[in-house]
């Protein structure tokens, strides 16, 4: 395996996308009535409760997309709780859906002209995404284009591309699974919240900090708007990698931007292993037809089975040492085999093992929590039921009968898959930078028109009014204030905390300083709210007029904290008086102090 | 491009013009460009109708559907062909002799269906092997025969339909088979039903109707579980009545028997939308095993006395009682010819004073008028208020606690066998496939009520008592 602490991108030939999430602000739900906000507490005891269970239907062309008879064969049970304030019959799937919230329509339109997009929707089609894991009630996504081909541009001037604008509705929230995740529940308060997906195209970054620089970029670029919700969990990520030779992976669950870059190393040493496998593969005597569905009964070797419980393995000839093969820290090929396995039936991979764990050099990954359940001896004794050559391997399960002849059967179809080397598969991040199986790529057959809802038609003349009513967006207002000394940190700082009109305000129309600006609208007011009090009270117009009461030295500036600290602290009819006081105290003084007129050079920000 | 070139499927006017003229076809994969930049893939879809003629539909590389206008200075072009087959999965479905002989009569009820481009609707799609396909787990059930009646939506049914099937039913039954499974819209199953249990006289097996509340072109369709159900109790269950089997909760838990006769629609689109009135439903289907409540279900009985009756009058209509409502409404239809009228009136089956001209000539045109509640739950009472009395003089019938879609077929059968008032008041007061029930039994009448304090209570029937 490579040293993921010391990739060399460029040459791995590195390419990688990312899918944001951003819910939307509405008045209410994308098809139906209920308020757009979440139950305060997720485990929050449901007034109702109710269960289902989900199959793969045929496309429109008439076949099950593969990624979803894999998902059918999880044979997941599905639990809803739900609450009457943010449920009705619609998130119970026992309603069609009612028009569609427009609203938020109008805000798709709105980020696919902030996004530069240059082919839009005329006509918005409703799609169906079928999602089997339960997450949806109705088994499918309502999902839209708005418009494609647009752009975000970094701060190297380097544009990447955006494929894809949606609008869609938000999926419910898990609370907890069971039955080592056979049993999965959800609480249905936030499907159908309105929901942005923006996709950058999937070979556009080359590397990991310019990944990571993207979704920063594309944050921003929403925190300009009034139009996506703001708080915790909002905004999720999932990103596309793959590098030369290999393959598409979707992992899923970034929540930490920071840790990005490590989940692309981890995934750039999986991939690069995958491949190394696949070209020794080619170069030997295997061949991926000899690989039988022959799965051999040794419960007989254990005596400590459960009441039904069966061990089968499997013969898998010359290839113990792929098994064997690092293919992220720690991690074997065998172990990803498992981890597939336990996703899918349920054997969980502390019931798994294959012929190279028992040995002195194998890639232990059991999480560190369960003894391996081989030893030398047991390993020995397999190796004797198989009559197994040197260099043979064989992958072992014990469980319930059936759950573990599946596994079986998993486990032969993934060697197999070896042979051609990265497999096109959606993965979960885990807290080691590793990741693991979650289903596969799901294809263009899991989408097709809903049936329940009529094409709508968006007159674009109202797009081209919405292309000419964009707030500048973050690197136009970098170019146009980096001159007068506004970093990109304060600049950030002023899109989080929603000031730019204000800033424009005080440095073009009163040609405020750059650092009295960022000190009026970003310093005091976050140090104020560290001391507990609310500066939203102060108005722009008594900000411009402190502003201008400093720019002309009627206030010296190491009064502004102690006079905009009075302000807030007093109802807004008083803030000319309080003004006015300070004033004319500082005219007492004058006498005694010669006014400062040194701003520092740069504002700084407060953490 | 060896076949004839064809117009694309939907497209109307002037961009069907331009369309026929760029030589874009369904399923052509085309470019367009326009010329304020914007650029577009994808394949040419054939338009639903009842769209805006003004949009192409295409699909694009990420499977997504858009629509896009075609100005006239928009350049197009067929960049490849990419037609779209839709293939039925082949699935050979050996007989085995060990198990129960169903018969599964599609009428268009969506067990299995497809999306039609066209009109942007489901179709039913009914051959075996999609059956199959769909629900796997049929084959263990049974030897499910599937065969295809007619592909209606339930609203297009009419009474010469309730024949028909009822036919192909008989048919089944003399051929063998163990039970019957018919494949219905939900809308009127009731009707239906209430038809077929007039029609059968002696019935052998069961007779399972079947639907779905969610097309089966839904990962979350109830489909699957109720016909799986309703091929149990068609295989293994001892009862030979028409019953109608769907959805006993919103869970995907257990399906709910109903006598068709006393079976009703309550909800636009919940699963558990029927519900069996002002009775216990007859049993339960929960993971294949079959559980009766009811201790009068029909059992099976020998084939050698089953005969069809289906000699129907279909001149019979039915009016709903408003307040306001004048006899005009009601000489409208007599002059239409009607032979005999259902009138659902308010509360015990009461209908307004203006009404009573238009009973009295009803009376002496020997037209039946049989009454019916509003409240759906629950007998009509014509002996309690005046109003009553006053319309048992003028020779309307108590249709008991007959609902309306049992009234309306049974009348017109009982007017299909005679044209005497008495006779067919006679019928239609006698209980037939337990159309009429004597008794009702205290839970008969349940439906949620949330948001009452003691709604839990009251559903687990605990009396809570105010001190």
């Amino acid at each position: 395996m490579i040293d993921p602490d010391n990739i060399d991108y460029q040459k791995m030939g590195f390419k990688a996308g990312l899918e944001i999430h951003h819910q939307l602000k509405s008045k209410r739900k994308l098809f139906c009535h209920c308020p757009a906000d979440l139950d305060a507490d997720l485990q929050k005891h449901p007034q109702f409760t109710f269960h289902r269970r989900f199959r793969a239907v045929m496309g429109e062309m008439g076949d099950f997309d593969p990624g979803m008879l894999v998902e059918v064969e999880k044979g997941y049970l599905v639990i809803y709780h739900g609450n009457d304030d943010h449920v009705c019959t619609y998130e119970m799937d026992e309603t069609p859906p009612f028009w569609l919230d427009m609203e938020s329509v109008d805000s798709g339109y709105h980020l696919a002209a902030l996004f530069n997009c240059t082919s839009p929707s005329e006509e918005v089609v409703i799609n169906r995404k079928q999602y089997l894991d339960g997450s949806i009630t109705t088994g499918f996504q309502r999902t839209m284009i708005i418009a494609r081909d647009g752009h975000i541009e970094l701060r190297s001037g380097k544009k990447v591309k955006i494929t894809n604008i949606l609008i869609e509705e938000d999926s419910a929230r898990k609370i907890k699974t069971e039955d080592n995740g056979r049993t999965v529940y959800y609480n249905l308060d936030r499907l159908g919240v309105p929901l942005t997906e923006i996709i950058t195209d999937h070979l556009d970054v080359d590397d990991p900090e310019t990944l990571v620089e993207t979704a920063r970029m594309i944050g921003l670029n929403l925190r300009t708007t009034i139009l996506a919700k703001r708080g915790i969990g909002v905004a999720r990520q999932d990103v596309n990698i793959s590098i030369t030779g290999g393959d598409r992976a979707e992992l899923k669950g970034v929540q930490d931007l920071g840790l990005l870059p490590k989940y692309c190393a981890h995934e750039v040493c999986r991939q690069q292993a995958l491949i190394d496998i696949q070209i020794q593969l080619a170069s030997s005597q295997l061949e991926k037809e000899k690989f039988q569905h022959t799965y051999i009964d040794i419960s007989h070797l254990f005596d400590d089975l459960g009441e039904g419980e069966k061990a089968y393995c499997i013969r898998l000839p010359g290839f113990e040492e792929y098994l064997n093969t690092e293919i992220q820290p720690g991690k074997d090929f065998g172990f990803e085999i498992f981890e597939k396995c336990n996703l899918i039936t349920g054997i969980h991979y502390y019931n798994m093992f294959h012929s190279g764990e028992a040995s002195e050099n194998s890639v232990l990954n059991r999480r560190g929590t369960k003894d391996l359940l081989i030893t030398q001896g047991k390993d020995n004794e397999i190796r004797e039921v198989l009559s197994l050559e040197p260099g043979d391997g064989y992958i072992a399960a014990m469980g319930p009968e059936k759950p573990v002849l599946h596994t079986m059967k998993i486990s032969i179809e993934r060697c197999k898959q070896a042979f051609d080397g990265v497999p096109q598969e959606t993965r979960r991040v885990l807290h080691s930078g590793n990741n693991e199986f979650l289903r596969v790529i799901h294809g263009k057959g899991r989408l097709y028109p809903d049936t329940d809802t009529p094409p709508e038609p968006y007159p674009m003349e109202k797009f081209e009014v919405v292309k000419k009513k964009i707030a500048p967006r973050p690197m136009e207002l970098f170019r146009k204030y980096e001159a007068v000394g506004l970093s990109f940190t304060n600049l950030e700082l002023l899109i989080r905390d929603e000031k730019v009109p204000i800033f424009q305000k005080l440095v073009d129309e009163i040609k405020a300083p750059v650092s009295l600006a960022v000190q009026l609208t970003i310093e005091i007011p976050r140090w104020l709210r560290r001391k507990g009090k609310d500066p939203e009270g102060i108005s722009h117009f008594t900000t411009i007029s402190i502003a201008g009461n400093i720019m002309s030295n009627k206030i010296p500036r190491k009064h502004l904290r102690p006079m905009m600290k009075e302000l807030c602290m007093a109802s807004k009819e008083n803030h000319d008086k309080i003004i006015a006081k300070w004033i004319c105290h500082n005219n007492e003084k004058d006498k005694e102090n010669k006014p400062s007129d040194q701003w520092p050079t740069n504002g700084g920000c407060c953490r | 491009m060896s076949e004839e070139y064809q117009p694309p499927d939907g497209y109307r006017g002037p961009l069907l013009d331009r369309l026929v003229q760029e030589k874009i076809r369904t399923w052509s994969v085309i470019r367009v460009k326009k010329t304020d930049g914007s650029h577009y893939e994808g394949v040419l879809l054939p338009r639903s109708v009842h769209t805006s003629d003004d949009y192409i539909s295409m699909k694009v590389d990420t499977g997504y559907n858009i629509g896009i206008q075609l100005p006239e200075d928009a350049a197009i072009e067929e960049i490849g062909y990419n037609p779209g087959a839709y293939e039925i999965p082949e699935k050979v479905v050996p007989i085995n002799p060990d198990l129960p002989n169903v018969t599964l009569l599609g009428t268009g009820g969506t067990v299995a269906s497809r999306l039609d481009y066209r009109t942007g609707a489901v179709l039913p799609a009914f051959t075996p092997s999609e059956l199959f396909s769909a629900v796997p787990e049929l084959i263990d059930i049974c030897n499910l025969t599937p065969k295809t009646l007619y592909k209606i939506l339930s609203e297009n049914f009419c009474p010469e339909y309730w024949i028909k099937t009822a036919e192909a039913v008989a048919k089944e039954i003399e051929g063998g088979a163990d039970g019957v499974i018919i494949g219905h819209g939900t809308d009127t199953m009731g009707y239906s039903g209430s038809a077929l249990s007039y029609f059968f006289q002696n019935l052998p097996v069961p007779v399972v109707i079947v639907g779905s509340q969610r097309s089966s072109d839904r990962p979350s369709s109830d489909g699957p579980i109720n016909m799986m159900n309703a091929t149990t109790l068609a295989a293994y269950g001892d009862l030979a009545e028409v019953v109608v089997v769907m959805h006993g909760t919103t869970s995907d838990n257990y399906d709910l028997i109903h006598r068709a006769t006393r079976v009703r629609k309550m909800h636009s689109a919940r699963r558990d939308t029927f519900r069996t009135i002002s009775d216990i439903p007859l049993g339960q289907i929960r993971d294949r095993e079959i559980n009766f409540f009811k201790k009068d279900v029909r059992p099976r009985s020998p084939r050698e006395d089953f005969h069809l009756d289906t000699k129907m009058d279909e001149r019979v209509t039915m009016l709903y009682f408003y307040p306001g409502m004048e006899a005009d409404v009601m000489h409208a239809v007599i002059d239409k010819g009607y032979h005999g009228i259902v009138m659902i009136g308010t509360g015990l089956g009461h209908v307004g004073k203006p009404m009573y001209e238009a009973l009295d000539r009803a009376q002496e045109e020997e037209i039946p008028v049989v009454i019916v509640v509003q409240p759906m739950f629950g007998f009509s009472h014509l002996r309690v208020y005046e109003t009553g009395r006053d319309m048992l003089a003028r020779g309307v019938i108590e249709g008991k606690n007959l609902l309306p879609e049992a009234a309306l077929p049974k009348l017109m059968w009982a007017l299909g066998h005679t044209k005497d008032v008495k006779e067919v008041e006679k019928i239609m007061q006698t209980s037939i496939s337990g159309d009429i029930t004597n008794r009702e039994p205290y839970s008969g009448f349940s439906i949620f009520q949330g948001g009452v304090p003691d709604f839990y209570d009251n559903y687990r029937n605990v009396d809570r008592i105010n001190k």
